[in-house]
Order: C-alpha cells, then sequence, then structure tokens
C-alpha cells in the first residue's frame, strides 16, 4: 500500500513538471492554432537566462525566474514579428519547417553562446533538500512545481475564460475577420496570447529544469514529449492539458517502477489507445 | 490539414502534355544522375545516401503529398526494409541484392500496413503524435530485439553478393549508385504512372474533400491504407539500398529525428509533387552536406536559416514556388 | 575483380602519398548535436597534441580534417569515412564517438589500406571487425570490472544493477555482475530503463524495494546523469546508507559543476581524471584546456584523441610517410609510453589500450570546484571484454 502512494506522489509531482514546462504549448496550439516546434527552444531560452542571472550575476531565485520570463518574451517579441507573424494561419506543414528552423538556429546560437555543458539553477535553501511525508521524503523543489502547476492552471482558466481579453482572444481564433470587424484588433490579442505562451514556457523552462536539465539541445530531446503532452489534453485545453499531464504521468511513472525495461512501450501503446479513444484530446476544444 | 495543402500542381494539364512532362522530368532525373557521377566521383558514397533518403521522402510524399495524412512516424517503413533486407543478408545469407531488395520491399509494405492502421485512426494533430508513437515503438523494438537487430550497436555483417554476379560493391561505390539510381527511375516512373492512375486520383479526392469521397460511395479508409502499402514498398526499397550500400543498419533509421528530417525535406522540395520531393531531398543533403564539412560545429544555425527563408520566400517549398512561378509567366504570355 | 580494385586503389594511392608532404587524418566525430561536447573534447585533445609535439613527423606535416556525425548514424559515418578515404585521401582514419558509427567504417579500411584509430568508441568487439582497428580510449568492459572489487571491499554483499538499455548498458550490467559474482556477491536485481528516461524517482523506489545495500549504476554522460543522482539523493537513498558505485561517465569532469554537492563523495572507476597528478598530465590538460576555451568543458574523450594522435605520428614515422596500414599497425603493436592518464600499452594481441584504472571519489577542492580525486590504482588492465565474448 505504501509503495502505491509513493507511486502516486511520484506521478503527480512528474505529471506536475510536465504539466508547466507543456501548457505555453497548448496555448500557440490550440488557440492561435501554431504548430509552434520551437517551443522547447522557447523554454530552454528561460533556462539560459535563470542560470546566467543565479550563478553569474548572484541574483536570488525568484529574481532570477521573473529575468528569465521577461527576458524570454523580449527576445520573442522581433521573432514574432518578424517570423511568427508569417504563418499564422499557413499550412501546418508551413508551420512544422518554419518553427523547426528556428529550434535549429536556436539551438546552434546557444551552443555558440553558452557551450555545450548542463547549466544549472541554483535552488534558494528553502527548495533544496527533501521533505518527510510521513511515508517517504520528496524532493522539496517537486511540492514547489506541484504549486506552480495549479497556479499556472488556475491563473490561464480565468484570464481565458473569464476575463474581456479571453474573450476577445476566442472570438479571434475562432472566427479572424468576424472579430477584426467587430472591433477585436486581432493583431495586439495575438501578439499578446504569444507572449503570455512564451512567458509560460520560458516558467516551466526554469522550474522544470532540475528534471530537464538546460543544455543546447534541450530544445529538440524533449520536443516530442510536449507534442504528445498537449495533444492528448486537446490542445488548448487547460483542464484537458492538466488531466493528459496526470494520466501521462502517472502511466509513466508506474510503468518504469513495474517494468522498466518496457517503460518506453508502456507509454507509447497507452498514448495511442487513448488518442484512439479520444481523438479530439481528452477535452479538446478543436478538431 | 487536409485542406490546407491544396497545391496540386498538375492538375487540369491536358494528358498528352503529361506525358512528354514525365518524359522530360525522367530524362532530366538520368542527366542529373550522370552528371553527378562524373562531376563527383569520389562522393558516391553521398549520392547513393542522398537516393535512399530520396525514396523515403517520396514514399512520404504519397500519404502526405497526395492523401493529406500527418506522420512524423515514416522511417519506421524505411527502417524495416532496411532491417529486413539486413536481417535476410547477415543472418540467413540471402545477400543477392536483387532480393534483399526484394525483402526489404516486402517489409516495408508489411510496416506500412500496420502503421497504417494504426494512424489512420485519428486526422490532424492526433494523427501527428500517433505517427510519433509508432515510431517510438518500432525504435524500442529493435532496440530490444538485440540478438536480431544487434541493438544499439547497429546491425553488421551484411555482405551483398555482386551485383547479377557481376558488379561487386567497392569502396568507390560506383555499382551501389548506378543500381540506387537505377532503383530511383524505376519506382519514379512506376509512381508517376500511380499518381496519374484512377487511384491516385482518388487519392487527391481523399485529400481535398473525404467526406464527399465516401458519399461517392469509396471506402476513404481503404484508399488510405492501400496507399500506406504502396509508401511501405517504395521506403522499404529505399531502406534496403541503405542496407546494401552501407552493409550496416542503425537504430537511427527507425529514429524520429529521420522521419522528421525527411518530412521536413519533403515540405522544403514542396508536398504533392513527385518532383518536389527529390528536389527537397537533393537541396537539403546537399546544403547540410556542404555546410557541415565547411564548420562542423556550427552549421546547424545555417540549416535552420535555409528552411526559414524558404518559409518566407518560397512558401510553397522550392520546387512549388518554382512550378508557379514558370506556370505565372507561360499564363502571361498566353 | 575485387582485388584488382584493391589494387589499383592502392596504386593510386601510394602513388600520390609518395610525393606529398602533407599526411590527412579524418577525424568522425559528434561536432554538433546533443553530444557536441564530446566532439569539442576530441577536437580539443587533437589540438593539445599538436601544441605539444608540433603538427610534423619527420618531413611530414599532418592535417586533420573533421566531419560531424551528430548522433549513432552507421550510415552516415560510412559515407563519410568513404569520402574522406576517397576524396580526401585521408591516410588515417580516426575518433569515433559511438559504436555503430565505428564498426560501420571498418570494411572500408583493407580496401581503403587506411587504420583506424578509435578515440572513444566503447564497446569491446569493435578491434575484432578488423586488424587495422587500434583503440586508445577505454571500453566499458575495462572500466566497469573493478568497481565490482571496491563495492565487496567496502562490505557490500548484495547490489542491485541500473543501467540505460542500450549497448553500453547492458555491457556495464554484464562486466559488473561477471566481476562481482567473481568477488562472492549478488547483483539481486538487474534494471534495464529506457535511454530517454527522465524521472527517475520511480526506480529509485525499486531500489528501496530490492533490499540492496548498494546501487551500480551506468548511464551515458550527460543530462540524464544529473536527473539520477539528484533523484537518488532526493528520495532518501543516500540518507538510508545506500552506496552508489558507478563507472566515471557518470562523474565526467563537465558534469561536475552541474551535479555540485549532489555528487559529492560518489566513488567511481575511469581509466581516466583531470586531476591525474603528474607532469604529462599537467602539461596536457594546460594545453586542452587553452584549446577547449572554457576549462570546465575538458573531459575523458580528450585524452582519448591525445593519445590517439601520439599513435598516429608513430605510425607516420614508422611509415615514413607512406600508406601502408599493414606496417602501421605493426609498428604500434606492443608500444608502450606514458599518457596523461598514466602508463599505457597497445596490447599487441587486440589492439586495445592496456592502462590503469583508477578509484576517484568526487572532492570539492578549496576553489569551490569539483574534481575526481583519485584514490586506489588497478594497475595495467586489459580489456576484459573480449575474454567474455571468447
Amino acid at each position: 500500500m505504501q509503495t502505491v502512494f509513493s507511486i502516486a506522489v511520484d506521478a503527480l509531482a512528474y505529471g506536475m513538471v510536465l504539466f508547466v514546462i507543456s501548457i505555453g504549448l497548448s496555448v500557440t496550439m490550440g488557440l492561435m492554432r501554431v504548430v509552434n516546434l520551437a517551443h522547447g527552444a522557447f523554454a530552454m531560452i528561460g533556462g539560459y537566462i535563470a542560470s546566467y542571472a543565479a550563478r553569474d550575476l548572484g541574483l536570488g531565485y525568484a529574481a532570477a525566474v521573473l529575468l528569465a520570463v521577461a527576458g524570454t518574451v523580449l527576445i520573442a517579441i522581433p521573432i514574432e514579428r518578424l517570423l511568427y507573424r508569417r504563418i499564422y494561419g499557413a499550412p501546418e506543414l508551413t508551420q512544422v519547417l518554419m518553427t523547426i528552423g528556428i529550434t535549429f538556429c536556436i539551438i546552434g546560437i546557444a551552443n555558440f553562446v553558452f557551450g555545450p555543458t548542463l547549466k544549472t539553477i541554483p535552488l534558494p535553501d528553502t527548495l533544496r533538500g527533501s521533505a518527510d511525508l510521513g511515508f517517504r521524503s520528496i524532493a522539496t523543489h517537486r511540492i514547489f512545481a506541484i504549486i506552480c502547476g495549479l497556479l499556472v492552471a488556475a491563473a490561464l482558466w480565468f484570464l481565458i475564460e473569464k476575463t474581456a481579453f479571453g474573450i476577445k482572444l476566442r472570438a479571434a481564433v475562432d472566427n479572424a475577420a468576424m472579430a477584426a470587424a467587430l472591433g477585436v484588433r486581432t493583431e495586439f490579442v495575438y501578439a499578446v496570447s504569444f507572449a503570455v505562451a512564451i512567458g509560460l514556457a520560458a516558467l516551466g523552462g526554469v522550474v522544470g529544469a532540475e528534471l530537464l536539465p538546460v543544455e543546447p539541445y534541450y530544445a529538440l530531446r524533449y520536443m516530442v514529449t510536449f507534442l504528445v503532452v498537449v495533444s492528448v489534453g486537446g490542445a488548448g485545453s487547460i483542464p484537458g492539458a492538466l488531466l493528459a499531464c496526470l494520466l501521462l504521468g502517472a502511466i509513466d511513472t508506474t510503468g518504469r517502477y513495474l517494468a522498466p525495461e518496457y517503460g518506453e512501450f508502456f507509454f507509447y501503446l497507452a498514448v495511442i489507445i487513448i488518442v484512439i479513444l479520444f481523438p479530439r484530446g481528452l477535452a479538446g476544444r478543436f478538431k | 490539414m487536409a485542406a490546407s495543402m491544396n497545391q496540386t500542381l498538375a492538375a487540369g494539364a491536358p494528358a498528352s502534355r503529361n506525358i512528354v512532362g514525365s518524359l522530360a522530368g525522367i530524362a532530366t532525373i538520368i542527366v542529373i544522375g550522370i552528371i553527378g557521377y562524373y562531376l563527383f566521383p569520389n562522393n558516391l558514397a553521398l549520392l547513393t545516401r542522398i537516393i535512399a533518403i530520396a525514396l523515403l521522402v517520396l514514399s512520404i510524399d504519397l500519404v502526405t503529398g497526395y492523401c493529406g495524412v500527418a506522420t512524423l512516424g515514416h522511417a519506421a517503413l524505411f527502417g524495416a526494409g532496411a532491417y529486413a533486407a539486413g536481417i535476410a543478408s547477415a543472418h540467413y545469407g540471402a545477400s543477392d541484392p536483387l532480393l534483399m531488395t526484394l525483402i526489404g520491399a516486402l517489409a516495408g509494405a508489411v510496416a506500412g500496413l500496420i502503421s497504417g492502421l494504426i494512424i489512420l485512426r485519428a486526422h490532424g494533430l492526433p494523427q501527428l503524435v500517433l505517427s510519433i508513437a509508432v515510431i517510438h515503438l518500432f525504435h524500442e523494438a529493435a532496440n530490444k530485439a538485440s540478438s536480431w537487430t544487434g541493438g544499439s550497436d547497429g546491425l553488421s555483417g551484411i555482405a551483398p553478393t555482386a551485383l547479377l554476379g557481376l558488379f561487386e560493391f567497392d569502396l568507390w561505390g560506383r555499382t551501389a549508385y548506378i543500381y540506387g539510381l537505377a532503383l530511383l527511375l524505376i519506382v519514379f516512373v512506376l509512381l508517376q504512372l500511380l499518381v496519374r492512375s484512377p487511384f491516385g486520383m482518388l487519392a487527391r479526392g481523399v485529400r481535398e474533400d473525404p467526406l464527399r469521397i465516401s458519399a461517392m460511395g469509396a471506402s476513404v479508409q481503404s484508399v488510405l491504407l492501400r496507399m500506406y502499402v504502396i509508401s511501405g514498398v517504395v521506403a522499404g526499397i529505399g531502406g534496403a539500398l541503405t542496407a546494401i550500400s552501407t552493409q550496416v543498419v542503425g537504430l537511427d533509421s527507425l529514429s524520429f529525428t529521420l522521419s522528421a528530417e525527411s518530412l521536413v525535406m519533403l515540405v522544403l522540395g514542396g508536398t504533392g509533387s513527385l518532383y518536389g520531393a527529390l528536389v527537397g531531398t537533393v537541396a537539403f543533403m546537399w546544403f547540410e552536406d556542404v555546410v557541415s564539412a565547411a564548420n562542423p560545429f556550427h552549421w546547424l544555425t545555417m540549416v535552420g536559416a535555409l528552411l526559414i527563408a524558404v518559409v518566407l520566400f518560397a512558401p510553397r517549398g522550392l520546387y512549388g514556388t518554382a512550378a508557379a512561378l514558370v506556370q505565372r509567366v507561360k499564363g502571361g504570355r498566353a | 575483380m575485387k582485388k584488382l580494385i584493391t589494387a589499383t586503389i592502392a596504386a593510386v594511392v601510394l602513388s600520390s602519398a609518395a610525393y606529398a608532404d602533407t599526411i590527412k587524418v579524418g577525424v568522425i566525430g559528434p561536432f554538433s548535436g546533443p553530444f557536441a561536447l564530446q566532439g569539442k573534447n576530441f577536437k580539443a585533445g587533437i589540438d593539445a597534441y599538436f601544441a605539444l609535439h608540433g603538427n610534423t613527423v619527420g618531413d611530414d606535416t599532418i592535417e586533420v580534417i573533421y566531419r560531424d556525425v551528430p548522433q549513432p548514424d552507421p550510415a552516415q559515418s560510412k559515407a563519410l569515412a568513404q569520402e574522406l578515404v576517397v576524396k580526401e585521401g585521408v591516410q588515417y582514419l580516426a575518433g569515433f564517438y559511438f559504436t555503430p558509427d565505428a564498426m560501420a567504417a571498418t570494411p572500408i579500411l583493407e580496401q581503403g589500406n587506411v587504420p583506424m584509430v578509435v578515440m572513444n568508441a566503447a564497446t569491446s568487439a569493435i578491434v575484432t571487425k578488423s586488424p587495422y582497428v587500434v583503440r586508445t580510449s577505454f571500453t566499458t568492459w575495462q572500466t566497469s570490472t573493478p568497481i565490482a572489487k571496491v563495492a565487496k571491499d567496502a562490505g557490500v554483499n548484495k547490489v542491485i544493477s541500473i543501467v540505460s538499455d542500450y549497448g553500453p548498458g547492458v555491457d556495464a550490467e554484464n562486466a559488473f555482475k561477471t566481476a562481482f559474482e567473481k568477488e562472492g556477491g549478488e547483483v539481486v536485481e538487474a534494471i534495464r530503463m529506457p535511454l530517454s528516461t527522465n524521472d527517475f524517482s520511480p526506480i529509485m523506489q525499486r531500489v528501496k524495494d530490492s533490499g540492496a545495500e548498494a546501487v551500480f549504476a551506468f548511464l551515458p554522460s550527460g543530462p540524464t546523469t544529473l536527473g539520477f543522482v539528484k533523484a537518488f539523493n532526493q528520495n532518501g537513498l543516500k540518507d538510508a546508507g545506500i552506496k552508489l558505485f558507478a563507472p566515471g561517465d557518470l562523474t565526467q569532469e563537465s558534469d561536475l559543476p552541474a551535479l555540485g554537492d549532489q555528487a559529492l563523495g560518489m566513488q567511481t572507476t575511469f581509466h581516466y581524471a583531470v586531476s591525474h597528478d603528474s607532469p604529462e598530465n599537467k602539461e596536457f590538460v594546460a594545453a586542452a584546456q587553452k584549446a577547449i576555451g572554457n576549462p570546465a568543458e575538458l573531459s575523458f574523450p580528450a585524452v582519448g584523441a591525445f593519445d590517439g594522435m601520439h599513435v598516429i605520428a608513430k605510425m607516420i614515422e614508422a611509415t615514413g610517410g607512406e600508406q601502408d596500414a599493414e606496417k602501421a599497425v605493426e609498428a604500434v603493436k606492443g608500444l608502450s609510453w606514458t599518457s596523461p592518464r598514466g602508463p599505457v600499452t597497445i596490447d599487441p594481441e587486440s589492439r586495445h589500450i592496456m592502462q590503469n584504472i583508477y578509484l576517484r571519489e568526487v572532492t570539492k577542492a578549496d576553489d569551490g570546484s569539483y574534481f575526481n580525486k583519485e584514490i586506489q590504482t588497478f594497475e595495467k588492465q586489459g580489456d576484459p571484454g573480449l575474454e567474455a565474448a571468447k
């Protein structure tokens, strides 16, 4: 029984870390309908900035996180204006080509600027070490990640479902021409949503760095994981993504405990079954 | 996904012009092949590799360009062909290159059937995810079956005998190159016929409007599945060619990376046209070879820049955009 | 037919080499992509060799041509090797980080009359694929065997083995198991986990449930080792007194700044530590750190490359710059010298390098950096993997 609890805790922690890292992609893919394969690249930029701020500038963890989010968004703005704006509404394969191109460039530049070694983001003392849950111990940082995930989920849900901006965003996505005719500045709405998505990517890159360490190839290494999580949840759905992360986290963790040598089989067979059962995602807004 | 790729290039042209056009196309391939042979006599290994990958990209074009199926797992078909041909030679002594090619084609067809059955269960993004899952399962299966496949160390010990009993596969790679070129030509001609056949038209119809095709009484699913099997044959031949020419097969031939890269090549050249697939492969691999030899450390940035530039300046792919341009110039004159 | 072609090539290449003063060496390695760091170390090792010993042998100048194979890709490796031999006219092939890439290029050697110097790829069988292969790195068997004795000496009897599920991982598992059982210990469970594993918590739970006193682990050097070591500590295994033993891939120097305190006290066995105390190594490290730019990036592939160039220089010396693979390889069989890692010998039988394997402990230096401190030496270790395969 204790083992079951223990695995459940691991699954929850892993799932929430996945959620924090990939939720930004759900926004770009589901709400803006851009297959943004460069999501991981932006998460990586966030990680690098935080690492630089904390290690080389000696800033605190909170400041590093803020700087990472702000810095990544700042870097993303010209990229959005020059490149992404050209592929809104373009065929998906064109988007794939463009965003893979951007990813390659960012990897190359990161490798050049920061070198190929792993970069860590030093944690404050409060997040270091382990917490005792009574029946087992868990890294304090995982608890922090779980809380981050829940906060992000709640904030995003509120933004999209309850605010005026959310209404405009959904209108712009459903029918851009009509929304524009009704006075919604769709370009502005898109730019802001893109910034939010990138900010989330950067946050995920920093918070998830304990599990997925920052290095130049980060951008491609975890691309598949992000893509799978978002699609299984149903792109654009916050509850769907949350559900998918928890479910896939549970499957992955259990598989790795029971039969590590077949972990990969377990995971991808489960993905196939879920996708076939829920072809629109666990809670997809769109087809 | 389906409706967004309306780049039917040859549609509507009169039949006679089509035949002239395709003959000209075949002649072009032969000429370029011969030029390649004489211009780069020391680079035949690379050229052979380009041909093998071109077969894979053609195979993706069949399902993606002509049927609108999104896949990031097509290397499964290629790798199945490569491993089957390799295992036949390394474990069973079936080392005749023609036989190995046949075995590769068959294995590709089977892999096409299996992945088709899975991938065709969804559309759009979920379909992409299914294809990713499929390629990972294939990859992991090959890694697990290491007594057959050599696992991550690669399958070695493949020793193809002389082609037709006459031509050895030597260091210079001449035999492999000419054999590959011949395979490519045969496949290309057959595919030209295929995409213009009623079946090929039906496939295009499925891409444009699946609902209407099923209303007409045709089974969308069976059209797609048949195309998947055919595409498996093509990819399997490409895989077998790799096994024959390099005499070793690695897990990379069943990897997500190869799948994604070859899809990139297809989009680069232009989907929905066989020429686009060829142009994309040659352009991408040639460019990669040049920049990675020029700077082995930082060439990835250059490739990325190329992809971005293509999207910005040739949004229909290199061939697609060029063809549209030619069409417009012609239209202007008429 | 085959003989005729070989003879023609040999004739063509020989005649051209007799006049040429430049001897080309083709180096294939991962210079971009996820393993770019290791390729960078290849280059640093080679540059360091030239910096210390010059790039001339007699009248001949050595020129190195680099070709990139970012990830294991035998087809690409073979195509590039072929291009290097046929087009660039290289007299030596070297580098090779991954086993399949090295294996793929071996059939070329005899036809092209070219020796291959493997600077990293660590599967035992590579040297058996062609008589023209010489290896200056290590094998996973070689580095994983001594740790079994270390574990036993530390009073451990029950060990759980955890390895990444691919060739080298399986090698490590077998090597440790064989050696540990010989010592009288027991491997209670052997887990192979997928290479792509990110979250190791469930694995740590398995360790707890197994009742083992220690873990033997093998993961390829790089990002995943960080997650593994962290998971080991944070899930309370370290506090529960469970020991962690591994070959040095887990604590390569370039990963140490990231691992930091987490790795403190970890014991690993390996053929080279950047901290190795000898005049040869001081000289090498200074040159290699200068070559690589960022001193923190220096790691074990550099020493394999450095010694690889030494072997190639000896080969050129023996053949007088002529292209003669047989003579070249013959000349370095039994060659002994003092490498930065200590005394080494090319075993005349296997053409693999015999060397000391060191037990090291991750230690904090006075300046706050971390290093592998050598605390025990296992002298003149051959490759047990070749014998095990027999």
